[in-house]
C-alpha cells in the first residue's frame, strides 16, 4: 500500500471521526437481551430487521444473528451461517483459552469475510450495508459476516447510450458489479481501486478506479480533496458529486462526464482518466472531461477513422444547428431579409402573411411547445407516450399550421433543431444547448446577426475559460496540442495516434511502432489446374 | 452571489430586448418587397418612380393560404414623382401600407425620356448610398415607352416581371449575344472611368399597354403585350445618344469580350447566310500601343465552335473544307466588328474600352488625351482587327442530308 | 501582470487576428491609388523592422512590462510619464477602433439602432472576455482564427467563381511612380495596421517560450500582411480604383458583388458579422494592453477592479471623439499617423532601444 493510499484512508479516517463526534461510538453490553433491546430500539423496531436468536446445541450458549432483510443474501445466511451456528458441535470453547467469537469467525462460517465489530457505530454501519451480525451472550464484541446480496436489476444494454457496435453491457446499480464489469475489461493489477464512504446518513459507498502509472498524481490528488470535502447527508446518484466537484459550477455547460458503458470507462482510464463510481447509480463519472468528449460516441472507437471523423464533425456541426436555428431563422427573417434568396423570401413572406405573431413570439411558441411535449415524453408512462407523440405531431404540425398560427417554415425549423439536438451523444450537453438556445433566439430578436455573432464569441470565450480538473476545457483545440488533436474533432487510425493524450498523463507511449497494417506485395496465385469445385466450398 | 449574477444577467437580457423592440426590425409582413424600380423623366423635370412590389401571398401562396390564386396579380405597382429621388422614392410611402424594402430590388429600367434628356449619373447615387439597394441590380432601359410600361406589364412563365427580365437577358446574353446583362457596379464603373462609356441593353414592350397590366393579358398564350429584349442603347457623358441593334450590338459586345454564345452566318458561293457556325467559347483582347502621340488598338478575337446548320450541300468531312469555313468566319466576324467599331467611332462614343486599354499602355500619353478622348481621339483611332477562328465539330452530322453523293 | 502563460502559436494567432481586425474593414492605403497593395506590402516589410525593435527590447526585459522597463531606461520620472502616454493611447486607439466597428453596423445594417448601444453591446463582450485573463482571449483566438479563416477562404473562392476579377482594373502599376506609394507607406500603412504590434510588448512577457516570439511575430505579420494585400488586390480587381476610393468599406462591396447559382448573392452582411471577430480582438488586445499597464502603472492588484472603469472610458470616449463618421477618419488620416502612431510605434521605441543598448554595455563593461 503506498504512502498516498496511507494518507487517503488516514484523511478519510478523519472525515469519520468528525461523523462519529456526532454520534455516540459507544461500546458493545455485555449482556445479549440488552444488545438486541438496544436494537430493536435504535432501529425503530423496523420490520426488515431480522434478529434471528438461537442457542447453541452443546453448551446453550445464547446467540443473536442479525440481518436486515432484502440487503442480503438469504441463501447464504440460511446455508452457511444458521445452519452451521446451530448443528456445528465445534462450539467448545469450556477449557480453551480461545474466545468464542473466534471460533466462531475461524471454524463454524464459512464465508469470505468474517471480521469483529467492536462498537454500535460499526455494527450499524455493517449492518446497513448488508453484513450480517452475529451477538454472543456474554461477550462485548460482535462479528460480521458478509452476505451482501439481495435482488438486484442485471445487466442489460444501457438505454441512454446505444451503441450499433460494441459491447451491449451497461452498468448497473450495485457497485461491485460495475467495478468487476471495469476490471473484467483491464486485467491488470495496476487497475486501482479506492473506496470511501460519503453522506452522513446514507454511507453511500464511492470508489475511485484509475490505473496507477498512467492517472496524473496532481489529477488524483485534486479529486481525493474535493471528495474530502464533500460534507452532506446524503449522496443518491453521481450528479450529487458532480455538482459539488465541478471547477465551474455556475456553467449551463458540463465539465464532468458520465456514463453507463464499461467500455468507456475502460478507454477513458486507459487515456489517464479517474472514475468516480456510486453505488445505487448506474452513471459513472470520469474526470478530467474536456469539452469534444462530449461529442464523442464509443462508436467513434469501433468504426473506421474516416467514418468516425466525419461523424464527430458532423455531430458539432449540428450541435451548432441545434444552438443557433431558431436564431438565425428569427435574425434572418426580422433583420437581414436581404441574406435571403427572392424565391425563398417570397415564400416566406407568404407563409407568414397570416400568422399573427412576430417571428420571435411564433419561434418560442413553438420551441416551448415543443419542450412540453419532450418533457411530457419522457415522463409518461410508455403506454401513454406514443398517444402524446401523435397529438403533439398533430398539434405542431398540421393543426397549428391550418390555423395559421405558425407558418411551416417555423415548423420545418423546430423540427430540425428538436432532432439536433438528439445527436449529441451526451445529454448534459444536449440539455445545455437547449437552455442556452432561447437566449439566443432573444438576443437574435433585439440585435440579429450582430447579437447572434456577439453571442457566439462569448460562449466561445465562455467554453475557452472553463476548466475541468485544471485541464483546460477547450484543449486540444484551444489551447492547440497538435499530440492530441489526433483524438478530438478527428479520430486519427489506431496505427497514427500512438500517443495518448498530453492533457491527463506524462506517460504518452500507448503502442508499438509499425502498427500500419501493410499487406504482402503480391499474393501469389499460380496458375494450376482447377479441379471441379475447387471455387465452392468442398 | 450566483443569484444575484443571474437575476443580473436575466435583466439586462429582458430590458435590451424590450428596449430595443423596434430598432432596424421589420417582421416580413410589414415589408413590401419591391422587385424592379423604373424611373421616368416627367414634363416638368421631376423624377418618376415606379416601384413593382411583389405581392408574395399570389407567388407562392397558393396551397397554403386561400388568398393566392391566379385571380389577382402576382405584382403591384406604384407611381410617384419628386425633385430627386429619394422623394419620389419616400413620397410612395403614402400609397403603400408596408415599408418599402429595397435589397431585393433586382431590375432598375430606366426611362428613355429621362436617359436622352437628363442623363443617368443623378440617379444612382441615392441608390448607391442606401445600404439596402444592392450593386449587383441589373440595369436596362425602356426603348421607346416608359419605364413605367415596363414595369407595370404582367408576364406569363416566370410570375415577377422583373425576373423575367433578368432572365431572358441572361440567356440572350449567354445564346445569342445582342444584349448585355449589365450590373448597376459594372455601369458605375464605366460611368466614372473616362476611357470608356457605357452600354445598356434596351426592352421593348409591343402591344395594347391597357392589356398588359390587367390580369387576363396573360391568360392567352399569346399575350398581346409581352415584354422583350430589344437593341444596345450607347451613352455618352452619361446620356442615351443612340441606340443600336442586331449585329452592330453584338460586334460591340465581340469587342467587349461579353459573347460566351452566339451564332455566325456565312455565305457559300451566292447562298447567302447559308451556314450557320457556333461559337461555343472565344475570348477577345484589346491591347493599344501609343505611337507619336498617336493611340493604335489592336484587337484579337480567337473564337471556337461548331457548325451548327448548313444549307448547301458540302462535305463536312474533308479538313480543308472547313479550313475554308474558318476563314469565312474570321472574315464575317472581321467586318462585323469592324463595322460596329466604325459606328461607335462615328457617334464619338468609346462604349467599347479603347481609352482604359491606351491608359494600360501608356499612361502618360493618356493623361493628355484623357479629356478629349471620345470627341478627338477616338473617332480618328485606328484600329487592327485580328481574328482566329477554329472549327472543333460538325455535331452530330458529318455531311448534310442535302448532299445526294 | 497576471499569472498567466501563452504559447508562441497563441502569438501568433491574436498577431494575425489583431493585424487583420480593423484592416480589412477600411478603404487601407489608398493615397496610393491602384498601388494601394503595393503600399501595404512595402508598409508590412516596415512592420517587420518595427518588430524587430520590439522584440529587441523584450530580449532585455523578457520579464517585465514596458511600462515598468521605461521607468528603469529612462528613469522613474520620464519613464512613468511615458507608460502613462501608452495607456492613453492604447485607450485612444481602442475607441477609434470600436468607432470603426459600430460605425460599420450601423452605416450597413443597423441605421436605426444607436451607435451607443452597438458599441456597448461588443465592448461587453470584450470586457467579459478581457476578465477572464488573457490565456481565454488567446484561446479564444484560436478557435475563431479557424473560423475566420475558413470564411475568408470561402469568400475568396466565390468571388474568383463568380468571375468578378478583373485584373485589368490593377493597371498601370506605378502610374505616378513610386513616390505616391512611398508617401502612402510612410504617412498610413506602416502604422495601421503593422506599427500597431507594438501593442504586443504588453503581451511578450506571458510567452512560455520567449525565444519564438521572433518567429512567431514575423510570420503573424508577413500572413496577415499577405492577407491584407491579397484582400485589397481582389478588391480593386472587382471594384476598380474608382468605386473602392468612393466606397466607405470596400470589402463588402466586393463581397456584395459575389453572385453564384442565384442562391448564394448579397453575402455582405455575413461578412460584416465575420469581420467583428477581428475587431474584437483588435479592442480586446489594446483594451487588456490597457488594463494591464495600467495596474502595472499604479500598483493596483486585481484587473476586475479596473476593468469596468477603463471599459467605461473606452465605451463613452468612442462616442465622443467625433460627432460624425467623415470628421473620425479625417481625424485617423490626419492627426492619428503624425501625432499618435509615429512617436509612440516608431521614435519613443527606437529611442528606448537605444538608451538600453548604451546602458547594457556599459553594465557589461563595468
Amino acid at each position: 500500500m503506498s504512502y498516498r493510499f496511507r494518507k487517503f484512508l488516514k484523511s478519510k479516517r478523519k472525515y469519520t471521526n468528525a461523523v462519529q463526534n456526532a454520534g455516540p461510538a459507544e461500546e458493545l453490553y455485555t449482556s445479549l437481551d440488552s444488545n438486541l433491546s438496544k436494537i430493536k430500539q435504535r432501529t425503530g423496531n423496523s420490520s426488515d430487521i431480522v434478529i434471528r436468536e438461537m442457542t447453541t446445541a452443546q453448551e446453550n450458549k445464547q446467540i443473536g444473528v442479525i440481518f436486515v432483510e432484502g440487503i442480503v443474501d438469504n441463501r447464504t445466511i440460511h446455508d452457511f451461517l444458521l445452519e452451521s451456528l446451530m448443528d456445528d458441535p465445534a462450539i467448545e470453547t469450556e477449557g480453551t483459552e480461545r474466545d468464542v467469537l473466534e471460533t466462531i469467525a475461524e471454524k463454524i462460517v464459512p464465508l469470505g469475510e468474517v471480521t469483529r465489530v467492536n462498537n454500535w457505530k460499526e455494527l450499524y454501519e455493517s449492518l446497513m450495508s448488508g453484513l450480517t451480525i452475529i451477538l454472543v451472550d456474554g461477550v462485548m464484541q460482535g462479528l460480521s459476516a458478509s452476505t451482501k446480496g439481495g435482488e438486484r436489476r442485471s445487466i442489460q444494454e444501457p438505454p441512454t447510450e446505444i451503441s450499433i457496435r460494441g459491447p451491449r453491457e451497461g452498468f448497473t446499480e450495485s457497485l461491485r458489479t460495475n467495478t468487476s464489469l471495469v476490471r473484467r475489461r483491464i486485467k491488470n493489477p495496476n487497475l486501482w481501486v479506492e473506496s470511501l464512504q460519503l453522506g452522513e446518513k446514507t454511507k453511500t459507498d464511492v470508489e475511485i478506479m484509475y490505473i496507477e502509472g498512467i492517472a496524473s498524481e496532481k489529477n488524483l490528488n485534486e479529486l481525493r480533496e474535493r471528495l474530502e470535502n464533500i460534507n452532506m447527508d446524503g449522496i443518491l446518484e453521481t450528479g450529487y458529486i458532480e455538482e459539488l466537484i465541478e471547477d465551474q459550477p455556475s456553467s449551463p455547460f458540463p465539465t464532468i462526464h458520465f456514463t453507463e458503458r464499461p467500455d468507456a470507462v475502460a478507454g477513458n482510464l486507459l487515456e489517464g482518466r479517474i472514475a468516480i463510481f456510486v453505488d445505487g447509480t448506474p452513471f459513472v463519472l470520469h474526470v478530467p472531461s474536456i469539452f469534444i468528449q462530449f461529442f464523442q460516441s464509443v462508436d467513434d472507437y469501433y468504426s473506421r477513422a474516416y467514418i468516425a471523423s466525419s461523424l464527430r464533425f458532423m455531430r458539432i456541426m449540428v450541435f451548432l444547428i441545434s444552438l443557433y436555428a431558431p436564431a438565425t431563422y428569427v435574425a434572418a427573417t426580422t433583420f437581414h431579409q436581404e441574406m435571403i434568396p427572392t424565391q425563398l423570401l417570397v415564400v416566406l413572406s407568404a407563409q407568414r402573411e397570416a400568422v399573427p405573431f412576430p417571428a420571435v413570439i411564433e419561434a418560442f411558441l413553438m420551441e416551448i411547445t415543443f419542450e412540453i411535449l419532450r418533457e411530457a415524453g419522457i415522463r409518461m408512462p410508455q403506454a401513454v407516450g406514443q398517444t402524446v407523440s401523435i397529438v403533439g405531431a398533430l398539434v405542431i404540425g398540421q393543426a397549428a399550421v391550418q390555423a395559421g398560427i405558425v407558418s411551416p417554415a417555423m415548423v420545418i425549423i423546430v423540427a430540425i433543431t428538436a432532432i439536433a439536438s438528439f445527436t449529441t451523444p451526451s445529454y448534459s450537453m444536449a440539455i445545455a444547448a437547449r437552455l442556452i438556445r432561447f437566449g439566443l433566439m432573444i438576443v437574435a430578436a433585439s440585435f440579429g446577426f450582430y447579437g447572434l455573432i456577439l453571442s457566439f464569441i462569448v460562449i466561445i470565450a465562455h467554453l475557452c475559460s472553463l476548466r475541468s480538473f485544471g485541464i483546460p476545457y477547450m484543449a486540444p483545440l484551444a489551447p492547440f496540442i497538435p499530440a492530441d488533436f489526433g483524438d478530438s474533432v478527428i479520430r486519427l487510425p489506431r496505427w497514427g495516434d500512438k500517443e495518448r493524450p498530453r492533457l491527463f498523463t506524462t506517460k504518452n507511449e500507448r503502442e508499438g511502432s509499425g502498427q500500419k497494417p501493410t499487406p504482402p506485395e503480391t499474393r501469389n496465385i499460380k496458375k494450376q489446374q482447377m479441379k471441379k469445385g475447387d471455387l465452392n466450398d468442398d | 452571489m450566483m443569484i444575484k449574477g443571474l437575476l443580473c444577467f436575466f435583466s439586462m437580457l429582458l430590458s435590451i430586448s424590450i428596449l430595443s423592440g423596434c430598432w432596424s426590425n421589420q417582421e416580413l409582413p410589414d415589408l413590401a418587397l419591391v422587385s424592379a424600380i423604373g424611373i421616368d423623366l416627367s414634363e416638368d423635370g421631376e423624377f418618376v418612380n415606379t416601384i413593382q412590389v411583389i405581392n408574395p401571398g399570389n407567388v407562392a401562396g397558393e396551397g397554403i393560404q386561400n388568398t393566392g390564386g391566379s385571380e389577382s396579380p402576382p405584382v403591384s405597382t406604384y407611381t410617384e414623382h419628386g425633385y430627386n429621388m429619394t422623394e419620389a422614392q419616400r413620397r410612395i410611402s403614402k400609397k403603400v401600407s408596408r415599408e418599402l424594402y429595397y435589397a431585393h430590388t433586382n431590375l432598375l429600367v430606366i426611362g428613355e425620356k429621362l436617359a436622352e434628356e437628363r442623363g443617368i449619373q443623378e440617379i444612382f447615387d441615392a441608390l448607391e448610398r442606401d445600404n439596402e439597394f444592392r450593386t449587383t441590380t441589373k440595369v436596362v432601359v425602356a426603348q421607346d415607352a416608359k419605364a413605367e410600361e415596363i414595369i407595370k406589364t404582367l408576364t406569363s412563365i416566370d410570375k415577377i416581371p422583373a425576373n423575367k427580365v433578368i432572365k431572358t437577358l441572361r440567356s440572350t446574353e449567354r445564346i445569342w449575344g445582342e444584349n448585355i446583362n449589365l450590373e448597376t457596379r459594372g455601369l458605375l464603373q464605366k460611368l466614372i472611368s473616362p476611357g470608356t462609356s457605357p452600354v445598356i441593353s434596351c426592352f421593348r414592350a409591343p402591344g395594347d399597354e391597357e392589356k398588359g397590366e390587367a390580369i387576363e393579358g396573360i391568360q392567352e398564350t399569346q399575350p398581346p403585350f409581352r415584354l422583350q429584349a430589344s437593341g444596345l442603347a450607347l451613352f455618352k457623358d452619361g446620356k442615351l445618344i443612340h441606340t443600336v441593334n442586331g449585329d452592330t450590338s453584338k460586334g460591340i459586345l465581340w469587342v467587349l469580350d461579353k459573347i460566351k454564345e452566339t451564332g455566325v452566318s456565312l455565305d457559300w458561293k451566292q447562298n447567302k447566310e447559308a451556314i450557320v457556325y457556333e461559337v461555343i467559347r472565344q475570348k477577345t483582347s484589346v491591347s493599344a500601343q501609343v505611337k507619336n502621340n498617336q493611340p493604335k488598338i489592336s484587337v484579337e478575337v480567337s473564337a471556337e465552335g461548331d457548325i451548327g446548320e448548313t444549307a448547301v450541300p458540302i462535305d463536312l468531312r474533308k479538313p480543308h473544307v472547313l479550313k475554308d469555313l474558318e476563314g469565312l468566319v474570321e472574315k464575317e466576324i472581321k467586318e462585323n466588328l469592324l463595322s460596329s467599331i466604325k459606328k461607335t467611332q462615328e457617334l464619338q462614343t468609346d462604349v467599347l474600352g479603347f481609352g482604359e486599354a491606351v491608359h494600360r499602355a501608356d499612361s502618360e500619353a493618356w493623361k493628355e488625351m484623357k479629356e478629349n478622348w471620345n470627341d478627338e481621339y477616338f473617332p480618328e483611332v485606328e484600329v487592327d482587327v485580328k481574328v482566329h477562328a477554329f472549327i472543333r465539330r460538325t455535331g452530330l452530322r458529318n455531311k448534310p442530308f442535302l448532299m445526294d453523293f | 501582470m497576471e499569472k498567466a502563460k501563452i504559447t508562441p502559436g497563441q502569438l501568433f494567432i491574436l498577431i494575425f487576428l489583431f493585424e487583420l481586425g480593423s484592416a480589412l474593414l477600411i478603404p487601407l492605403g489608398l493615397s496610393a491609388k491602384k498601388d494601394a497593395w503595393l503600399a501595404i506590402l512595402l508598409g508590412m516589410g516596415g512592420g517587420l523592422c518595427l518588430f524587430l525593435i520590439y522584440q529587441a527590447l523584450y530580449n532585455y526585459y523578457p520579464d517585465i512590462l514596458p511600462t515598468t522597463y521605461m521607468q528603469e531606461i529612462t528613469g522613474k520620472v520620464l519613464g512613468k510619464l511615458l507608460a502613462f502616454l501608452y495607456l492613453i493611447y492604447f485607450l485612444y486607439i481602442a475607441a477609434r477602433v470600436l468607432r470603426d466597428f459600430g460605425e460599420m453596423l450601423v452605416t450597413f445594417a443597423y441605421d436605426e439602432t444607436p451607435l451607443f448601444i452597438i458599441n456597448a453591446l461588443l465592448l461587453f463582450c470584450i470586457v467579459y472576455t478581457v476578465h477572464k485573463g488573457i490565456e481565454v482571449l488567446a484561446r479564444t483566438g484560436e478557435l475563431l482564427f479557424v473560423l475566420l479563416y475558413f470564411l475568408a477562404v470561402i469568400g475568396f473562392v466565390l468571388v474568383v467563381v463568380s468571375g468578378l476579377i478583373e485584373l485589368n482594373n490593377l493597371q498601370p502599376v506605378l502610374e505616378e511612380g513610386i513616390g505616391p506609394v512611398i508617401k502612402t507607406v510612410v504617412t498610413e500603412t506602416w502604422y495601421i495596421p503593422f506599427g500597431e504590434v507594438v501593442v504586443f510588448t504588453m503581451i511578450f512577457p506571458y510567452l512560455n517560450r520567449p525565444k519564438h516570439v521572433k518567429a512567431a511575430g514575423l510570420t503573424g505579420i508577413a500572413l496577415s500582411g499577405l492577407n491584407i494585400v491579397i484582400t485589397m488586390v481582389v478588391n480593386i480587381s472587382v471594384l476598380s480604383y474608382e468605386l473602392v476610393s468612393r466606397s466607405q468599406f470596400p470589402l463588402l462591396n466586393t463581397i456584395q458583388a459575389i453572385e453564384v447559382a442565384e442562391f448564394l448573392e448579397r453575402l455582405d452582411v455575413f461578412f460584416m458579422i465575420a469581420l467583428i471577430t477581428g475587431g474584437f480582438f483588435k479592442i480586446g488586445l489594446y483594451f487588456y494592453a490597457a488594463l494591464i499597464g495600467t495596474a502595472d502603472l499604479f500598483k493596483v492588484n486585481g484587473l476586475s477592479r479596473l476593468i469596468y472603469p477603463l471599459g467605461l472610458v473606452v465605451l463613452f470616449s468612442s462616442m465622443t471623439i467625433a460627432s460624425s463618421y467623415s470628421e473620425h477618419i479625417q481625424e485617423g488620416i490626419r492627426f492619428v499617423p503624425l501625432y499618435m502612431h509615429l512617436p509612440f510605434q516608431v521614435i519613443i521605441p527606437a529611442l528606448l532601444l537605444l538608451i538600453a543598448v548604451v546602458k547594457n554595455r556599459k553594465k557589461q563593461r563595468l
